[in-house]
């Protein structure tokens, strides 16, 4: 009996992923609007379900809890198929690819961001300026110091994370909404500096920066006969899932507890001993380096950077995938990664009616899901000290 | 026998602008004993363990912490050299579980940091199991119900159970000094009750502390402490027992006004 139900658990847990995976790629596949609309109306439909039959929902969602080493596992699998999946399924699949692997590499931003404003509460709304910096240094270290790949990208998240302590040393005893303002402030300067700084190119940017030469697989080879774009792809999945990971390891532990705390009651932190603005800057330096690697992955991958690319725009795009997905939740981080940059591709069909459109998802999500669509989880340190309980 | 003094202001001033909230205040806590402070609303008792606690860096005079001289510095810097302290409005995060709140209380003393979380997950394991163990062992003391709540959120639970969360907290670092600011506040009659059977096992826990107490609550005083301070607008006005205390006529006219004589009452 217990075996049946173990298979069981599993099989729950593979069908809802399989459904989903395969409901992705039919997504991509409709070119009319009619999928979006259908997807929202799906959605609804699922959400009013899950009120209305709990307890099978419950049911899913323990499968997913109990059985999460092989829910992981299976994504992956699907994840590193993802690109010959979607080659036979879409026709468009290399403009899907270029899609896909963007929305990684705003996850990646993301789960910085994530690391500072949802796990800790420090509030950086200039976001796409430290991800500017990563794409600028790697590009500019690439085209006129010929700096390989694999130098160039750990330097531009250095980079950023040094250029956050310029910033954020002089401000840390701002309050609140000021210490926002002030960083929503930088994120203009940064872009009106690359204006008009020309040894970065002022409004032209760079461009020609060479692509990724990795110990001499030259990224621009397409492997197995399908697109160059796929060597991307691979590149990115694998930071994404070391982000993950180490975002998963240090919200489990005594760092995410000690900035959750920051977060919550700072006050209390301190009479427990903390030392806040010590915390605060660590989170800064690592919270920065992934903006500044997702940044230095897009410089070599399109090979042309320029100011537009790290607007106010890109800075709330990135906290609206922390806010909306749910902050503190990698997972909901990641969620919120593929709706948000997902469908708006989506709605370029009716391009009239696409930022109204957009600005309607967020709204419904603020009204509906205010935590976020995935909120913060309770912190379990391992599922044996739970059990032993 | 000589008793020892583990904490000692001098002349602890504490100024904000033109208003003296502290003034002049000399206070003696002995090793071991449970000390009260009282004084009506605005006395300045809280604004006094803000200052030994370094919320707030006073304005003038100093403190001394088991002969070290503390004044100035940050709360973090201070509370690690051996004290704790509760919050009259019961400072506990809602949306961590039971077992976040208590565990950020041995934030100071536990070993693992960055590395550890990231590579050496057996040693973190080892660690939050064994102050886990720790923070059973305090709950089943105040409240054995709690244990089984561990990884419920802290907003849920009533009150009282997040005072003695809160409480937890403070004690699971096993401080030289625990400061308690009103933990009777918002309590009714039977509560009241539970806490100061509270306090009395937080003392029988912890054999080697001290722990000094501001509280409104007469009875509570009247109950669990051994010496007791009187404030009044920033001033000691009143040391000595409970009894000796309340009945100082100084901190009877600090909580009841001047008593009028006959003659005065109709005075044209």
């Amino acid at each position: 009996m217990m075996k049946k139900n173990r298979f069981f658990d599993k099989f729950i847990v593979a069908l809802v992923e399989l459904i989903v995976y395969f409901y992705i790629m039919i997504f991509f596949r409709v070119e009319s609007v009619w999928i979006l609309i259908i997807t929202v109306i799906l959605l609804g439909v699922i959400f009013y379900l899950s009120k209305k039959f709990k307890k099978t929902f419950e049911l899913i969602n323990d499968s997913f809890t109990k059985n999460s080493k092989f829910a992981t596992f299976l994504i992956v699998i699907l994840m590193i198929a993802f690109p010959f999946v979607s080659k036979l399924i879409v026709p468009l699949y290399i403009y899907w690819l270029l899609i896909t692997i963007q929305t990684f590499i705003f996850a990646i931003v993301a789960l910085g961001l994530n690391f500072q404003a949802g796990t800790t509460g420090v509030m950086n709304l200039s976001s796409a300026a430290f991800y500017g910096v990563g794409a600028y240094t790697a590009g500019y270290l690439a085209l006129h110091y010929k700096l390989p790949a694999i130098l160039t990208i750990p330097l531009g998240g250095i980079a950023a994370s040094i250029f956050g302590l310029l910033l954020f040393i002089p401000i840390f005893r701002a309050r609140g909404q000021y210490f926002a303002l002030i960083t929503l402030a930088f994120g203009y300067m940064f872009v009106l500096s690359l204006n008009n700084l020309n040894f970065v190119g002022g409004p032209q940017g760079l461009k020609n920066i060479p692509p990724i030469n990795l110990f001499g697989y030259n990224f621009q080879k397409a492997p197995f006969g399908t697109h160059f774009y796929v060597n991307y792809y691979y590149l990115v999945l694998i930071i994404l899932l070391i982000a993950l990971l180490i975002f998963q390891r240090l919200y489990n532990s005594w760092i995410g507890l000690t900035l959750n705390y920051i977060r919550d009651d700072e006050p209390a932190a301190k009479g427990c001993g903390v030392s806040t603005n010590k915390w605060k800057l660590m989170t800064l330096l690592i919270g920065n380096f992934f903006m500044g690697i997702g940044g230095a992955i897009y410089a070599h991958m399109i090979g042309f950077i320029s100011p537009p690319n790290f607007t106010l725009t890109i800075s709330l795009l990135i906290i609206s995938i922390v806010l909306l997905g749910g902050s503190d939740n990698i997972i909901g981080v990641l969620v919120g990664a593929f709706i948000l940059v997902l469908i708006p591709e989506k709605l370029r069909v009716i391009t009239e009616y696409r930022v109204m459109l957009y600005g309607l998802l967020i709204v419904l999500i603020l009204i509906f899901r205010p935590k976020g669509l995935i909120p913060f989880k309770e912190r379990i340190y391992d599922k044996v000290i739970a059990k032993e309980n | 026998m000589e008793k020892k003094t583990i904490l000692y202001t001098e002349d602890i001033e504490m100024r904000f602008g033109g208003l003296y909230a502290l003034k002049n205040v000399n206070i003696k806590i002995y090793e071991n004993e449970i000390l009260g402070m009282i004084g009506p609303n605005g006395s300045g008792k809280t604004t006094f363990f803000n200052v030994i606690t370094g919320f707030y860096k006073p304005t003038g005079g100093n403190f001394y912490f088991l002969g070290e001289r503390l004044t100035g510095k940050e709360p973090y810097d201070i509370m690690i050299r051996g004290l704790s302290r509760t919050y009259q409005t019961s400072r506990v995060c809602f949306d961590l579980t039971v077992l976040d709140n208590i565990l950020i209380g041995t934030h100071f003393v536990q070993k693992s940091r960055y590395f550890d979380a990231l590579f050496n997950r057996k040693k973190l394991y080892k660690e939050i199991e064994y102050y886990k163990e720790k923070a059973v062992h305090l709950l089943k003391i105040f409240n054995p119900d709690l244990v089984n709540k561990l990884f419920v959120r802290v907003g849920s639970l009533p009150f009282i159970d997040r005072r003695r969360v809160e409480i937890s907290r403070a004690m699971i670092s096993e401080p030289k000094l625990i400061l308690l600011d009103e933990p009777s506040a918002g309590m009714n009659a039977d509560e009241t009750k539970e806490l100061m059977d509270d306090i009395g096992k937080v003392r029988s826990e912890m054999k080697n502390a001290t722990i000094f107490i501001i509280e409104h609550d007469m009875k509570v005083i009247g109950t669990v402490t051994e010496r007791v301070y009187a404030l009044n607008f920033g001033q000691v006005i009143a040391e000595g027992t409970y009894k000796e205390v309340s009945n100082n006529i100084d901190v009877k006219e600090a909580y009841f006004g001047k008593e009028l004589d006959n003659e005065n009452r109709f005075a044209a």
